[in-house]
């Protein structure tokens, strides 16, 4: 196998030797111990009759092997390791784990939550991942997520029938009893739309071209 | 010959009647929208919107479900020019070239090509099912596990060409691609691997799921990371449509994947897959720079697009005059069929030739309605590059997460692409390109399984892949593949790559 | 203590006025299978009828995984309002006892029983080539060839995979079992020659069976079916002890009061008797439980004789998914 030098990324390019494969080939290498070692209680078996075992052990030791001949290539000048933007991931991901554990009832050991629906899992989700970047303004996040989550509620649960979880179940009470389903439906997307026209109409003295934009991007 | 024009008028005449034009219209256009979300391929778009289907008649049914068909495909290749998110296995390659048009600008374009190739492609795949979709037939019963798993193996092999910079981080990435897709309940024993006993890890992890991870929410970060690199894409906007020299340089491309696509989607057991990855190695393999791929070379989105679509259609062969669905989007329409009342099997073209041959003239009209839908669309989804990426991201973080947590209501999926796309995100800072991966997690789970299946029938001989001659031809191509990728010579000119 | 009394006594008359104006909005069923599969599509044919008798639609939601019990655990723990029903099938409520150790529900104590809803008979089929023209030929070739026989299946705790061990258990064979994913790719090596034989639910080889692609030695119910008039049952071709069919059943999360079951019950029994129901049900090969069958305490009993068929025959075999 050619140990080879490796400047993947175009962007960055100064020459020390290559702590980035050095950290490549020790992540292989523990990927690769992880995976025997959660395969260890099973069995191989035979050529006749292979057990469950016997493929992934050798894709396992297979990628050790790689894991190896990256961390030998390390020693050759090569890519370093780029910067890391830890606000970017940190916001993103508890973006999309906040939307999972509110979009439905969701219990974990002690913590329960009760299903919110798509009507406080979709603002969530965009306003939280909205901070991902130093540039974010609330007010323009807030429209966009009462501008798009209605429009994913009409879509999917008026127009398509689907079962996605749309708001809150406890709040079904607030709406007068012979209410179908569907009107409740479209009373609280219109109510949120109200709500985007008026977040937007509020600010719009100030930053009247970044407001546009946001509405452009509602659309989508 | 004289059958074959009469059956096709006999189509065409069930097809164009009003009622069913607008439904394929309406099924081109509700698949376009929702298989453009993020992650959301055709199976399931299909699934989400077979419901609406069932209160039409069995023809009108079919034929709009054709048409959700392929406009999910396109909507999902829209998706992997616009923003890098796949939404299945075929259209990982047109994210590799055509998201990088659309960084340099050319989205309209990448889209433009991807919608006249797949029109040709379309067909032509609608006139080979037509004329010879009941010979053809026989391919899909040469294909034995034997055959299957040495053209896995070639597919691996297309998966080392594809990839760009280091071969050794590629072999590496390829490999951890198969061992993710061993992650599951074993097919044969029934045990459980490497699952952590989590129950939602128990069949395995959903392609979506990866490819939404990897790609999009590890693209995503890593824009927040650069601000430079994003802005480029949303300045510059370009031409709308190719232009002549476009056209010149991809006629080919499109022709060529059109045959390469058409050939491996009749082979069962989701055999289209390969076809796009086939399709984009041949035009790598062909180019006077094959430099220029994966840095937005308009062949590198025309051929596998074609191959694609080509494939996506003649899979409709086995399911037509067989009645066996060849991969899991077939196996829906079988659902569908079932459900009107019509079993699929050879006696469908007997039994009902109104809805045996409406459905293949449906399958041109709804090529055309794609064209017709998306051309004009091509500008809408260009003008949404313009968006700024501050509030772009938060956007395409939402529809992931709803696309995703409506294919199976699993909030454990939402957290998976969470996750993966944490490892996609060290996987680029590491140096690893996250494509070879995919390719090894989507044709791992088809080699494996093959693999056991021809051993168990061979009792244990491993000469079984040498001794079966279409099982020995595709070995050997896949060795020459590799001797080739493996030059030191090619290699050499894969490092200038990056001599910008 | 009086207070708890009061209270209990309130939720007593809250829940009576719930079923008595039940359903107020649409009622969803979990299918665990994805959509287009033979239990989701008796799932639609029957929730479609029922929808329009209850005046409030079934949304049908499929949860797909570990052979069907992810959907059918979820519908379990469902709050039994009556607002969540499920479509359970043989392998749901009678083998998964036996395939998954770890289960999270038991079928015989965690569900209100709504009513039988349609049954898919299983076949005998084997390739074009096979040595042999009936099932006692293929018998008695089974007995003295016994692994160099190839069964193929649909995977560890498919119907086929089910069927097929049950199958070997009554004729005593221990043939090399292949596995496939899903009936179609099954289907094709048989068709191939590739495989020998295979168990599996009429819907999926009737056609290939009239269209002269792979033969079939019988049908293992007390009827011949309609779909496959010329086909013996079991009994008829002299094998006993392998009567079999794949049945689907309405089930309700435990505690679901009586008479919101009772409602879904009716509605179930009256789509079961409406005639376009019907059609489009036998159009599948199905089976449609008649009169006796169709009451929650039949399904109840019919959930405990399953438990107790599949688990020792299972066992025996080895076949667990832990």
């Amino acid at each position: 196998m050619p140990t080879s030098h490796e400047r993947s990324s175009p962007e960055r390019r100064w020459s020390i030797r290559a702590p980035q494969n050095f950290a490549g080939g020790i992540s292989l290498i523990a990927l690769a111990a992880l995976a025997l070692w959660l395969m260890s209680d099973l069995p191989r078996g035979t050529l006749r009759s292979m057990g469950p075992a016997m493929l992934p052990d050798w894709l396992a030791i297979g990628v050790g092997l790689a894991g190896l001949a990256l961390v030998a290539s390390s020693f050759k000048p090569g890519e370093a390791l780029e910067r890391w933007s830890l606000r970017g991931v940190f916001f993103i991901l508890l973006a999309i784990v906040g939307f999972a554990v509110t979009i439905r009832p969701f219990a974990l050991g002690p913590i329960a939550i009760p299903g919110l629906g798509l009507a406080v899992a979709g603002p969530l989700a965009i306003i939280v991942s909205g901070f991902a970047t130093p540039e974010a303004r609330l007010r323009e996040l807030v429209i966009l997520a009462l501008g798009l989550t209605p429009f994913c509620m009409l879509l999917f649960g008026d127009l398509l029938n689907l079962p996605i979880p749309i708001f809150p179940q406890s709040l079904t009470g607030l709406f007068p009893a012979d209410w179908s389903q569907k009107a409740v439906l479209r009373a609280t997307a219109a109510l949120m739309i109200v709500g985007a026209a008026a977040v937007f109409f509020l600010g719009r003295g100030h930053k009247a071209d970044q407001v546009d934009v946001a509405v452009q991007g509602g659309r989508g | 010959m004289g059958d074959f024009f009469s059956n096709l008028s006999l189509g065409f005449g069930v097809a164009l009647s009003l009622q069913n034009l607008g439904l394929a219209f309406l099924g081109c256009l509700v698949g376009t929208l929702i298989g453009v979300l993020p992650g959301v391929g055709p199976i399931a778009t299909i699934a989400m919107l077979l419901p609406i289907t069932f209160g039409l008649d069995p023809v009108g049914a079919l034929i709009m479900l054709a048409g959700i068909y392929y406009g999910a495909q396109y909507g999902g290749s829209t998706t992997a020019i616009l923003v890098n998110i796949p939404g299945e296995a075929t259209s990982v390659v047109t994210a590799l070239d055509g998201h990088q048009m659309a960084r340099q600008g050319r989205a309209g374009v990448a889209l433009g090509i991807a919608a006249i190739g797949s029109f040709f492609a379309g067909t032509v795949a609608t006139l080979v099912i037509a004329a010879l979709g009941a010979p053809l037939t026989k391919l899909a019963l040469i294909f034995g596990p034997a055959e299957y798993f040495s053209l896995m193996v070639m597919g691996l092999v297309f998966a080392v060409v594809l990839a760009r910079g280091s071969i050794l981080k590629a072999i590496a990435m390829i490999l951890v691609g198969v061992l993710l897709s061993t992650v599951g309940t074993d097919l044969e024993t029934g045990q459980e691997r490497m699952t952590f006993g989590l129950s939602f890890l128990s069949d395995g992890i959903d392609f979506a799921v990866l490819a939404m991870g990897i790609f999009g929410i590890a693209e995503v970060m890593r824009n927040l990371d650069n601000t430079e690199a994003r802005d480029i894409v949303h300045k510059a906007i370009g031409r709308l449509l190719p232009n002549k020299e476009d056209f010149k340089q991809s006629y080919a491309s499109v022709i060529r994947g059109t045959v390469i696509g058409s050939i491996l989607g009749i082979l069962p057991g989701n055999g289209a897959v390969l076809g796009p990855f086939a399709s984009y190695t041949v035009e790598k393999k062909l180019a006077k720079d094959p430099r220029r791929f994966g840095r937005g070379a308009i062949e590198g989105v025309a051929g596998p697009e074609s191959a694609n679509n080509a494939g996506a259609q003649t899979s409709f062969i086995p399911l037509l005059t067989l009645g066996i669905p060849p991969n899991a989007v077939m196996a829906l329409m079988v659902g569908a069929m079932t459900i009107h009342g019509i079993v699929p099997g050879p006696q469908v073209m007997t039994r009902n030739p109104n809805l045996f041959w409406g459905m293949i003239a449906s399958m041109w009209v709804g090529n055309l309605m794609l064209l017709v839908i998306n051309l004009p669309m091509v500008g809408m989804w260009v003008r949404l590059l313009k968006v700024p990426y501050r509030l772009m991201f938060p956007a395409i973080l939402m529809f992931c997460a709803i696309g995703i947590y409506s294919i199976n209501s699993l909030p454990t999926d939402v957290m998976f692409i969470a996750l993966f796309g944490l490892v996609g995100y060290l996987l680029i800072k590491l140096g690893f390109e996250p494509a070879p991966m995919l390719l090894g997690f989507v044709l791992g789970k088809l080699m494996e399984e093959n693999l056991r299946r021809a051993l168990i029938i061979s009792r244990g001989s491993l000469a079984t892949f040498i001794e079966r001659p279409v099982s020995a031809g595709l070995l050997a191509v896949a060795l020459v593949l590799l001797v080739l990728a493996l030059l030191p010579s090619i290699r050499k000119g894969r490092d200038e790559v990056f001599t910008e | 203590m009086k207070k708890i009394a009061l209270t209990l006594a309130a939720i007593g008359l809250a829940t009576a006025a719930q079923a008595q104006t039940y359903p107020q909005r649409p009622i969803t069923m979990i299918v665990p299978f994805a959509a287009g599969g033979p239990t989701d599509v008796i799932a639609r044919i029957v929730g479609d009828h029922m929808s329009r008798t209850l005046g409030q639609q079934i949304v049908i939601e499929n949860v797909a995984g570990a052979g069907g019990t992810t959907g059918i655990t979820r519908a379990a723990q469902a709050q039994a309002d009556g607002y969540t029903i499920m479509m359970g099938h043989m392998g749901t409520h009678g083998a998964a006892p036996a395939l998954y150790p770890n289960l999270k529900y038991d079928p015989t104590k965690d569900f209100a029983p709504i009513g039988l809803a349609a049954g898919t008979p299983i076949v005998i089929v084997a390739k074009k080539d096979f040595p042999a023209n009936d099932l006692k030929g293929f018998v008695d070739y089974m007995k003295t060839n016994g692994e160099k026989v190839n069964m193929a299946h649909a995977g560890v705790g498919s119907v086929s995979h089910m069927t097929g061990i049950f199958f070997n258990a009554v004729v005593k064979t221990k043939p090399t079992m292949v596995a496939y994913r899903g009936t179609g790719p099954a289907l094709n090596d048989l068709m191939a020659n590739t495989v020998d034989y295979m168990t599996d639910q009429i819907v999926n080889v009737a056609p290939q069976i009239q269209g002269g692609n792979i033969k079939a030695f019988a049908i293992a119910t007390a009827e011949r079916s309609p779909a496959l008039p010329n086909l013996p049952t079991t009994k008829e071709a002299g094998l006993d002890g392998f009567e079999v069919s794949a049945w689907n059943a309405v089930f309700a999360p435990k505690g679901t009061s009586p008479e919101i079951a009772k409602k879904l019950s009716d509605a179930l029994v009256k789509a079961l008797d409406d005639e376009s129901t019907r059609k489009r049900l036998l159009d599948l090969g199905g089976v449609i439980p008649s009169g006796a069958e169709r009451s929650p305490e039949a399904l109840q009993k019919l959930v405990e004789s399953e438990v107790a068929r599949w688990t020792p025959v299972l066992k025996a075999a080895g076949a667990t998914a832990e």
